[in-house]
């Protein structure tokens, strides 16, 4: 009688069927993932590349607002670049004797005036005064005093400061 | 009594799901899902401005008031201003904790204020230009928790 340890091995194959069932199992549980973690919120504040956000502990969410973002070389509104910094500052010519940027007061201004037509025409809408601040977390304050003081003198006095959520 | 429907049916309802049109859908839902997802949670901290000594409209006014001023050696020095009273008037100093802004001694500092002024419920931050938002928004942040309303000062 044969000892059963001297079983002939079983031939290999050398073709490789794709188990398609295990890989519906692994999308299917990572698309409940994306799913849970995916938020359709009217506002967005994805901050440029390169742009980190101080943390924080903030209870508000995103706003629709308008959005000043200020990082190493730039300044935007809306994502419009509205002036060159250098290394985080201000050039000296663009500042005032009232401590803010001109090209910054200018572009604002501009925006203020587009709220007032809107809010001339349609009495429903209401002149916003919120601004959200998307700063980097190295920006020296005496630049977020300027734009915040460019900001104050067209009318936006509510200021909210993006930040990441800490634990 | 067997049911068939149509010639060539065999009645049986049993059938073979074919996964490769659901691996397609699958593949295409988490490619969008990625390239959308944003793994990092932002919020917004309110913060007003106190301009020429005038409170923002979004900041109740408060007969008594703290001021926080943070150096640029990490050091925050904290008064209590009083308009009733300038016997109220007080100053304290928080020194770094080595090199890092001392914020456990800043927490506990400002509850001690709150304790002894509890009507104060809103401080004004300001900082020299040398400091970096980071740390002011960990202050506002610690501030917070004791005082409510934060104003940011020194226009």
């Amino acid at each position: 009688m044969r000892p059963s340890f001297l079983k002939k091995k079983r031939a290999m194959s050398d073709e490789m069927s794709l188990q398609i069932t295990s890989m519906a199992d692994i999308f299917t549980i990572l698309l409940v993932f994306m799913l849970k973690s995916y938020s359709t919120g009217a506002a967005s504040l994805a901050p440029s590349q390169g742009l980190s956000l101080p943390e924080a502990h903030a209870e508000s969410s995103a706003v629709e607002a308008l959005k000043i973002e200020v990082s190493r070389d730039l300044v935007q509104v809306e994502g419009t670049p509205v002036l060159s910094l250098k290394d985080y500052q201000f050039p000296k010519q663009d500042m005032n004797a009232q401590g803010a940027s001109l090209a910054l007061t200018a572009v604002l201004s501009k925006e203020r005036k587009r709220q007032l037509e809107i809010a001339k025409q349609n009495t429903e809408v209401s002149l916003d005064a919120r601004v959200v601040i998307v700063a980097d977390k190295s920006v020296p304050y005496s630049t977020i005093k300027t734009v915040l003081a460019s900001a104050a003198t067209q009318g936006y006095t509510d200021f909210r400061l993006a930040v990441v959520k800490g634990e | 009594m067997n049911i068939s429907g149509g010639s060539g049916h065999s009645g049986s309802q049993d059938f073979d799901l074919n996964l490769a049109p659901i691996i397609d859908c699958f593949t295409v839902l988490i490619a969008f899902m990625l390239v959308s997802a944003s793994f990092v949670s932002i919020g917004l901290l309110d913060a007003g401005i106190s301009a020429a000594g005038k409170a923002s409209d979004s900041a109740p006014a408060a007969t008594v008031q703290a001021s926080l001023e943070l150096q640029a050696d990490k050091t925050i020095v904290v008064k209590v201003l009083g308009t009733k009273d300038r016997a109220q008037k007080a100053g304290f100093s928080v020194k770094p904790n080595g090199t890092e802004w001392n914020i456990e001694a800043l927490a506990a500092k400002l509850r001690e204020i709150k304790a002894q002024w509890p009507g104060i419920d809103s401080a004004t931050l300001s900082a020299q230009n040398s400091v970096d938002y980071q740390s002011v928004v960990r202050v506002m942040d610690t501030t917070r928790q004791t005082l409510p309303s934060v104003l940011l000062g020194g226009f």
